[in-house]
This record gives structure tokens, sequence and C-alpha cells, in this order.
């Protein structure tokens, strides 16, 4: 019975992703590719990674950790340096006081891997020690590693790796992805959609299954989980190195939808940024976390620039001018934290299935809802 | 009911401040005399009598928060005050009002491209800006593929133009002021040794010492180079270091907040060494925090205050009439250099248009290439690459006394 309800729910998924991806194709196809709903859906997709490898250690390990910039860093740096030519690497115009020291290329999507298990390596190095620090401890050493990694990666000692602290430009961007085996370009906002789409998956894969479960226990009671058996820092270990995995793709999409990187940018600023749609979107909840980006870096970047322009004051009032922006989103997140305190979808998850039956409810008798969850 | 209770508070809260705002500015609005906060309005509901005027949309595309919110501030007035001075164009005889569409990349990459789209999504036919070079290159690419040009204002970084076609600019480039610096250090102060002092992770205060450093080698001095870590607040061993090392100058080219420290130690550690800076610290926070104090500040720039007459007594009015024009000027009227350069950036992109005769992007940009234009800075051209062809840089020092700058010297290279 349940075996055959998930399946029903697995179609449901595919055929809202199908859907989503079908509208993507459709938007790029008839609407200008430099309109800012590009901008906001290419950035919205990126935070989701983003924002849902952060909640696979904060909302389903129970780690709460702040380093999320630092591996997102790790991640851009990775996939610039790995996918800049060889040409521009030798001449001044990118390093121009130093001399690159990596002598190859690669591809664009070998870069992007290559740049996430970067990220994981950095990450199980530094969760030997940091994981058995707890909750507060924790959140400390991880914040005070993502500040330590950019300060040495802006340091001019290895300036011939990273540039030191001068942008990184001119590697593989968005422009440059093309359709498999042909000099086709690929649709930008797609290819993001897809690759984040892909990391999103194989995380919430990860967490339905044994493992996700044991992540579970030990967010919910260490000690109970240790008596059943699972092995505490194992676990840990694991979902902290998956998580920075994804973080540090997220960081290579990054890269390639901002066309420069610059370690001066990864602060913790943007960590917070991050763990605000965590909380916006939900703690422990994916689809969540990807509502919550869509709608943070819309607001952000997109729907609430009119209130920067004075010349949209009405009634005489002075009201609108530049920062105001900054005054009326904050609020909005006071008014979110203190109504919805679960964040928007709490622990739920958004389910097709659901709604569907809720839809058709009227005809045939109640579903049962409890099922679905 | 406590849900609704604590609804009511957080709108009584928004409904206060928004009164708070209103007020603030209301006062500085009741001056008739032109003293909108919004020039933007201005071109609407001027005294022009042609409410049918056709639309051109300028794009402004500055920092009005983060690190370079200050600077990018006053850049935006000066476009602004351009705009009120002159919110129409006439191209091929038809007017044109100009609108300006303002948005804030809030100094920082990622938000860079964007404030960047929303600019091309608005329909602009020229953007300006950015202060701080960093989100002029992060936001070039978005401009290149839409096609549209964009002029520089003051981004020094020589990245900015490189490579791409819509890039222009009209402020000098960090080599060149490098060198000025080095030139200016070792022939009119005779100096040969001088002390260097760079923002560790901020690439225009290292590629400028960069510059400087072999400049003056060149010339045959000697440096000695140090960087300080983000959030450094003690200078004063960098301080005694250089004089302990005999130095004659103390470079650092770093950001106005560090520079407020770096000056007010260097008053109590009585170091008598001129302080040499590039055009971040021509900037009215530096000269409240010189101002009494023993130390000798000089920095080079894009404008010294005085040279225009009727333009500073213009900007001048201009800002004292409205309250927010003074606080996002930094409290009083002292004209920043950027402030000129954003005025001489909207008359470049209004020469551009009228040359093309023509709004669209496309040809804007095709006349930017040979468009010359006389400014308040000087004069204007762009050579190959999209940058200015400027051959001097204006060396003024703080006068502790006055609180304003000195003109000292023009300086070129050799």
């Amino acid at each position: 019975m349940t075996e055959k309800k998930d399946k029903k729910e697995v179609l449901y998924s595919l055929i809202g992703i199908a859907v989503l991806l079908i509208v993507i194709i459709i938007l790029e196809k008839t609407i200008p590719s430099t309109s800012i709903l590009f901008s906001v859906l290419k950035k919205g997709a990126i935070y989701s990674l983003a924002a849902v490898s952060m909640n696979l250690l904060n909302g389903f390990t129970g780690l709460f950790s702040l380093g999320q910039a630092g591996f997102m860093l790790i991640g851009a740096y990775a996939y610039a340096i790995l996918t800049m030519p060889v040409t521009i690497k030798l001449s001044d115009s990118v390093y121009k006081y130093y001399d690159c020291i990596v002598g190859f290329q690669l591809g664009l999507i070998p870069s992007m891997i290559i740049a996430g298990l970067i990220a994981a390596l950095f990450a199980f190095l530094i969760g030997l020690p940091v994981l058995r620090l707890k909750s507060d401890y924790l959140a400390i050493a991880t914040l005070g590693f993502a500040e330590i990694i950019r300060a040495i990666f802006q340091w001019d000692t290895i300036g011939p790796l990273t540039n030191g602290a001068n942008v990184l430009r001119k590697y593989l961007d968005l422009t440059d992805v093309t359709l498999p085996f042909s000099n086709i370009p690929f649709p930008p906002t797609l290819f993001i959609f897809i690759v984040a789409g892909i990391c999103i998956a194989i995380i919430k894969m990860l967490i339905d299954s044994s493992y996700g479960r044991a992540f579970k226990a030990i967010r919910d009671d260490e000690i109970a989980a240790e008596a059943m058996g699972i092995g505490l820092f194992k676990h840990k270990e694991m979902s902290f190195i998956i998580s920075s995995f994804f973080a540090g793709i997220s960081g290579a999409l990054l890269s390639m939808y901002q066309y420069t990187v610059q370690a001066s940018q990864f602060k913790t600023a943007m960590t917070y940024e991050i763990l605000l749609i965590v909380v916006i979107g939900g703690i422990g909840s994916i689809s969540g976390s990807c509502i919550g980006s869509f709608l943070f870096i819309a607001c952000n970047e997109w729907w609430l620039r009119f209130l920067d322009e004075s010349s949209n004051n009405i009634l005489g009032l002075n009201i609108m001018r530049s920062g105001f922006r900054k005054v009326v989103f904050s609020i909005i997140i006071m008014i979110i934290v203190l109504f919805f305190s679960k964040g928007i979808m709490g622990e739920k998850e958004i389910s097709i299935k659901r709604m569907v039956d809720r839809l058709r409810r009227k005809k045939p008798k109640p579903a049962v809802e409890e099922g679905a969850k | 009911m406590k849900k609704i209770l604590s609804l009511i508070l957080v709108l009584v809260l928004v409904l206060a401040c928004a009164a708070g705002f209103s007020g603030c500015g209301g006062g500085g609005e009741a001056p008739p005399s032109g003293g909108d906060s919004a020039p933007t309005d201005d071109a609407d509901t001027g005294g022009e009598p042609a409410g049918a005027n056709e639309v051109v949309y300028i794009g402004v595309f500055e920092p009005a928060s983060g690190d370079n919110g200050a600077g990018g501030k006053q850049e935006t007035l000066g476009v602004q005050y351009a705009n009120s001075v002159q919110p129409t164009v006439e191209i091929n005889g038809v007017t044109y009002d100009v609108k300006l569409k303002i948005v804030d990349n809030e100094s920082s990459n990622d938000k860079a491209a964007s404030a960047a789209a929303d600019l091309v999504s608005a329909g602009c036919s020229v953007v300006l800006g950015s202060y701080g070079s960093g989100v002029s290159i992060a936001g070039g690419p978005t401009f290149e593929a839409a096609g549209i040009p964009v002029v520089g204002i003051t981004c020094t970084n020589p990245q900015v133009t490189e490579g791409n076609d819509y890039y222009f600019r009209i402020c000098y480039l960090d080599p060149f002021q490098g060198t000025v610096l080095a030139n200016y250090a070792f022939n009119e102060l005779g100096i040969d040794k001088a002390y260097c002092l760079s923002k560790l992770g901020d690439d225009y205060s290292g590629g400028l010492v960069n510059y400087f450093v072999d400049a003056f080698e060149a010339l045959g001095g000697t440096c000695i180079e140090a960087t300080f870590p983000e959030g450094n607040s003690d200078f004063t061993s960098y301080i005694a270091t250089a004089q302990n090392e005999g130095c004659g100058v103390f470079f650092s080219p770093v950001s106005t907040e560090a520079a407020q420290l770096i000056v007010d130690q260097a008053d109590a550690q009585g170091m008598s060494m001129p302080i040499l800076a590039g055009d971040t610290w021509d900037s009215n926070v530096i000269l409240q925090a010189a101002s009494g104090k023993n130390v000798n500040i000089t920095v080079t720039t894009f404008y010294q205050e005085g040279g225009d007459p009727a333009f500073d007594a213009g900007v001048k009015e201009w800002i004292n009439s409205d309250s927010a024009n003074l606080s996002n000027n930094g409290g009083d009227d002292t004209i920043a250099a950027v402030t000129a350069m954003g005025y001489d950036a909207y008359f470049v992109a209004l020469a551009a248009m009228q040359k093309a005769g023509s709004t669209d992007p496309a040809d804007v940009m095709a006349a930017l290439w040979d468009t010359t234009y006389d400014g308040v800075s000087g004069a204007i051209a762009f050579d190959e690459i999209g940058d200015a062809i400027r051959d001097v840089a204006y060396v003024k020092t703080a006068n502790v006394e006055t609180g304003a700058w000195d003109f000292v010297t023009v300086q070129g290279v050799e």
C-alpha cells in the first residue's frame, strides 16, 4: 500500500519538475535573456542549493554550522582557477601582479565536481577537530574557519594561485555552456536549474535513506541515537562533508553566474543570508529552503527596488529614498520571524500529490493525509 | 489576541518610522527654490511646459550602501545635480526628457549582476557608474550582453575597460595615479624613501601601492611595504616603523574608515612626514578627521574645488537646498571630486546621444568612441580601449585650520 503511494508521489514530483523545466525553457525563448527575471531565477536557484546544503547540516543533522560562505568561497575559487584558459593565465590580463602557477585548464563539469570535492576535503580536515564540539561552540568554530579561509585566500603569498585579493575573471561562465558535443549555447537559466535540481535531488534521496534517518535521530537526541548503535562522529562527519560538497558546487555556480570572483564578497553576511533563507523557509524542509530562497532573492534584488526611487513617492510623503528598501525588508523579515516562527513550511515538504488530492477531494472520499507525510 | 496586538505594534512602528522619514525630509522640502529631493521628479514636473516629451532613461549604477556607500552617494549627487541643471536633451530636433534610473549595487559583486539587469530591464540608453572598480567589473558582462554602453565615472582599475568594448570611463587609471604620486613624492617632495601601507585583501590599495612602488623604485627611491588586516584599528606600530626607518613619506591609499584612524594616530605620535593617498581620500570625512590636527595630508584627485566657480556655487546651492542631499554628501557642502566627475559623466552621456542622433544603445555606443566633452574636470575624450585620455592629476593638501582642500599643483608623468 505505502509503496504504491510512494510511487504515485514520485510520479507526481517528476511531473512537477518537468513542468517547471518546460516553463523555464518557454521563458528563455520568449523573454530577452538580459531581463532581471533571469538574474533572480538563476541566483535563486543557486541560493536554493546553498540553503538546502546548509539545511542538511542545520535542519536534518542538528549541527549548527556557520561555515557555508567559506565552503562556497573554496568552490568558487577552485572553479574559477581550474576553468580559466591557460592563455589568460599566462597573460597579465587577470594575474597582474603574480605569475599564475596553475598551468592547465579543465572543462566545465569536471571543474565543478572538483570544486565540490576540494570543499569536501577541507570539510573533512576541519570536521576532525571541530565536530567534537557541540551547539554554540561548533557555530563559533565554523564561523572562525570561514573567516580564516577568506583571509588565507586574500594573502598575497599565495597570490600565484589565488591572485591575492584581486578579482578572478574570464573563466568559463554561463555564456560558455554548450549542448554536449556541439557549439550550440545551452540556455543558462535552465543549466543552473538542472545542476541545482540534480544536487537537491541527491540530498533529498540521502535524507530519505537510512543515513538520513540516522541524521535525524542524531538531531532529535544524540544519546538515544548512540544507544541505538549510530556512530555519532561518523555520521556527523559524513553530513558535514556532503553539505560542504554541495556548498562548493553552489559556489562554483555562483562564480559562473556573476562572471567575477573576489574573496571579499564571501563575508559572514553571506552565511547569514543563507541562514535567513533556511529559517524563513523552515528548518528541516527542503522545499521550504527553495521557496525561501526565491522569495528572498526576488524581494531583496527585484521587487522592493521601487522603494528606493524617490520618484515613486505619493501623497507628498517623502519616505521613499535610497535605503528605504532595506528598512521595509527588515520589517518583513521581523514579521515572518515573529508570526511564522517555524518558517513558511515548518518541517513539511510540498507534495504535489497532496495538492492534487485536495483538489479532487470533493468527489471521492477524503484522502488519507497522514500517509503522504 | 497576542498576535493581533503585536501586529498592531509592528504597524505603529512602521508608521512612526515613515512619519519620521517624511518629517525630516519635509523640513528640507519647504523652500520652493528647486528644493526637490528628487531631481527625477524635477524632470517631469519641472518648468518645462511640454508634458508630452519623449523620455530617455539614463541608468545610474552606484552603491548607496556597503563599503563604498558614502562615495557612491556623492557620485550620484553629481549626476542628479547635472540632471536638475539640464533635464532635457535635444536629439535630431526632438526634445527628450532625461530621466535617471538609480539602482543600488550595494558595493557587492554578487549584487552587481542583478542591479545591472534591473537597469537593462528599465530600458536605459546609457548607464553611468560605478564608484568602486570591483562592482564595475562584475556588472560589465551584463551590460555587454545587453549591448548597453556604460560610462565609468571613477572606477580606476585597468580591468574595468579591458576586454569589454561597452565599458568607457572618464577618469584616469591606477597605474597612472600610482606613477603620478611616485613622481610627486620623488621630484616635488624630494624624498627617496617611502613607507607604503595597504589593506590586506583590498585590491584598490594593493594595486595602487604596487604601481607606486614600481614607479618610485624606477626613479631611484626605495620603498618599505606593509599590509594591515581588515578590521585593524591600531596603526601605531606601522607609524612607528615608518618613523624609525627614516621614511620621508607615508603612502596609504586605503579606505576612508582606516584613513580616519591613521590620521588620528599619526597626529598622536607626532608624525611629521607627509601622508600621501589617492582619490578615495578626497572626501570631507578626511577633512573632518584632519581638522585641527598636526598632520600633512596630500592627495591626488580628479577635480579641485574652485576649478569652476560657477559650477561650485551651483552645486553648493543645490546641496544646501535639501537635507537629503546634504546628508548624502556627508553633512556639509564640500564638493567631492567624484561629484564633479558624476556631473561630467552625465553631460558626456548627453553629448554621445546627440552625436549619435538616437537613443538606441547601439548607436550611442558607436558614437561614444568619438565623443569629446569639455567638462569641469577637464577635457574628456576616449582612447581605443575606452579609457579617458588624461595626462594630469590634481594634487591638493588638507588645510587643518580651515578644514578645506588647498590646491598644490597639477602633476603629470614624465
